[in-house]
């Protein structure tokens, strides 16, 4: 892996400076040698020239006094021009007068030049024909051609490009190694950080460094800056672990004394409850045999006020049945199923009707509610909520109770809704805490606990309840489950 | 490659058969006799006009040599030219100077003449004619046979078909008159020293 990177970077590095080297030489290799050649050939172009003019002028008495002989001798000394493919004499009239020839092919004359212009050339592909016309005394006598190959040419374009594909090679090498001089200076402290970047996020292993750096500046700064980060991150790491396992440890503490409040507080509670049904039963007991039995012996106001001895320690005993049914939902495990709420809804009304059917309450209970609840709990929760509305609509001729279903934030919300004495919206915090009521005992009777329990049950559920009305408005109850 | 087809065409062709028999009945026979004689003085003509160009005479002092401001170009005896002499050097001109040909009898009338062609028929009294020539600074051409040997500078001579020239160089010296070496160069025959045979 480590091989693998830090040849990443060198291959990188020793490319990039060897790509620039090239190309500098490239472009000036190109640029010179397409110079030179273009130079070349004009020199080319001129030197022909100027063979054509000696040639020219050496040849005019020949033409003047129509000896081909003599102008082939004047052409044969061409031979020491090797570049010279064939050259040629012609009369005014275009007539080949005297030609020579260097490898003694067949000869074409070139296009002569037109009229009035003393001389013209064309280059197409490896030569260059080049007509020249001969002026003796200021009259054209003649033409002269020279068609010169431009092998030379060839030749020096390849020496050039072999020249050049040296240098090239000898500058890449040296760029090659120069930036392997390069590589410890600069790519070492660069990997050797990368690698130890690395291991740290991969390990989240603070206490490592990385390796101090070389005499560059930037990679030195670079390599120290990365490793007082390092120090720092592990000096807060600390402190974060430490101050973590504190704060896991209070917590530990906290719930395992909660836990042993709460155990405490319901065992206190039930045994207390539980502990003050016999002492109750006696009172009760014993109230109704002394009227039972004594009866005749009491007037009319020892009776009332043993009545008043029974009835309160009645209430008592139902006190003492819903605290113990508020310690049981908080006790008692859930067990989550499909619940038909909409069935659970209708089977409360009815019951409800049953016991008194001298009331007017009409029902609208939405249909096919269900929900994900455990069916005992819920049904204790339904049946506060719904007895409630019951309740507070006793003192209305005609009341009208509504089960449903709406959307909150999302989420379907179940309520239940009457029309009956309502609650001062000002006390509506005090709704679910137990043994809290707004209403006296006298006015609508009832312990206090039936909220409170609804609010526990819901809580279990992971759910929310809560509650809206006014005064004489009624009151609508919601929960999410 | 399409010109040689072109020929192979023409041979050919049918109507060439036509174009030869009419060539061979008349253009042979004037080719043979009428017109190489024709064409032999046509080139001589233009001959004699390039040797103008070719040659240098001395100053003679009073700078003015040339009569009427034309280089002459004189021929003695009957003129086998013809309109051809004039018609070559017509509208030439040697140096800014104009060329005219000037027809004399007698070598006595040579004057201002720069060239002077004897011609054949004056073979008979060809020493007295060039001792007459003989201050007179002039280029002395004939085709008098044997003209450079015998003392002329310049003799047409006939290489077959083609008219060339000998040179009798120490006779142009001897006269003062410079002959380019190019000239030279295309004679056929070059006489250096008066004893050159």
């Amino acid at each position: 892996m480590r091989q693998v990177k830090y040849r990443s970077i060198v291959e990188k590095l020793t490319r990039m400076s060897m790509l620039v080297s090239g190309i500098a030489l490239l472009v000036a290799c190109v640029s010179f040698i397409g110079f030179d050649m273009v130079t070349y050939r004009a020199n080319k172009v001129r030197s022909i020239s100027t063979e054509a003019q000696i040639i020219g002028s050496n040849a005019v008495s020949a033409l003047l006094f129509n000896d081909p002989q003599s102008a082939e001798d004047t052409l044969s000394a061409l031979r020491a021009a090797p570049s010279v493919v064939s050259a040629g004499i012609c009369t005014l009239d275009g007539r080949v007068f005297a030609s020579y020839s260097r490898d003694h092919v067949l000869i074409t004359a070139p296009a002569l030049p037109p009229e009035g212009e003393a001389e013209v050339h064309s280059i197409s592909g490896a030569q260059i024909a080049l007509a020249r016309s001969i002026v003796f005394k200021g009259k054209p006598t003649g033409v002269v051609w020279i068609r010169s190959d431009v092998q030379e040419l060839n030749r020096r374009l390849k020496r050039y490009v072999g020249i050049a594909a040296i240098v090239m090679v000898a500058s890449l090498l040296a760029a090659f190694f120069l930036s392997s001089m390069y590589r410890k200076e600069i790519t070492e402290p660069i990997v050797s950080l990368a690698q130890v970047a690395r291991l740290v996020s991969r390990d989240k292993n603070y206490s490592l460094r990385a390796a101090s750096a070389g005499s560059t500046a930037e990679t030195s700064i670079l390599v120290d800056s990365f490793n007082n980060m390092l120090a720092q991150i592990q000096e807060r790491d600390k402190e974060l672990l430490q101050a973590h396992g504190e704060l896991e440890q209070r917590v530990r503490d906290r719930t395992a004394e909660l836990a042993a409040a709460n155990k405490e507080l319901e065992a206190f509670s039930y045994s207390v409850s539980h502990d003050l049904r016999a002492p109750l039963r006696s009172i009760d007991g014993f109230s109704l045999a002394l009227i039972e039995d004594y009866g005749t012996k009491l007037d009319q106001g020892g009776k009332d006020y043993l009545r008043r001895v029974r009835a309160a320690s009645q209430r008592m005993s139902q006190l003492i049945d819903d605290m113990l049914n508020l310690a049981r939902v908080t006790r008692r495990a859930m067990q989550r199923e499909t619940v038909d709420l909409s069935g659970l809804a209708k089977s409360i009304a009815e019951d409800l009707s049953e016991e008194e059917p001298s009331r007017h309450v009409e029902f609208a209970i939405a249909d096919g509610l269900s929900a994900d609840a455990d069916s005992g709990l819920l049904k204790i929760a339904m049946q506060n909520l719904i007895g409630n509305a019951w309740k507070y609509t006793s003192a209305h001729d005609r009341a009208r109770i509504e089960f449903g279903r709406v959307k909150h934030n999302g989420r379907p919300a179940y309520f239940v809704r009457d029309d009956g004495a309502g609650f001062d919206p000002r006390y509506v915090e005090r709704l679910f805490g137990a043994f809290q009521r707004l209403h006296a005992a006298t006015e609508f009777p009832g312990t206090g606990i039936g909220l409170a329990t609804v609010h526990r049950i819901i809580h279990r559920h992971g759910g929310e309840v809560w509650a809206e009305g006014g005064v004489e408005s009624g009151a609508t109850f919601y929960f999410t489950l | 490659m399409s010109n040689e087809r072109a020929h192979r065409w023409l041979l050919c062709s049918p109507c060439m058969s036509l174009v030869i028999a009419l060539w061979l009945f008349v253009g042979v026979p004037y080719l043979q006799s009428e017109q190489p004689k024709a064409r032999e003085f046509e080139v001589k003509a233009a001959y004699l006009y390039n040797f103008a160009r070719f040659v240098e005479w001395p100053d003679d002092g009073n700078g003015n040599r040339d009569g009427n401001g034309s280089l002459e170009i004189c021929v003695l005896g009957a003129d086998p030219f013809g309109q051809t002499l004039d018609a070559t050097v017509a509208g030439q001109t040697v140096g800014g100077k104009n060329v005219a040909v000037k027809r004399i009898s007698k070598p006595q009338d040579v004057g201002p003449c720069r060239i002077v062609y004897i011609s054949s028929p004056e073979e008979w009294h060809l020493k007295d004619v060039l001792a007459a020539l003989d201050k007179a600074r002039v280029l002395t051409v004939s085709d008098i046979p044997r003209f450079s040997e015998r003392g002329g500078m310049i003799g047409f001579v006939l290489d077959g078909n083609r008219v060339r020239f000998d040179v009798n160089l120490a006779s142009a010296q001897g006269a003062g008159l410079t002959l380019r070496s190019e000239l030279l160069k295309v004679a056929t025959n070059v006489r250096k020293h008066p004893g050159d045979m």
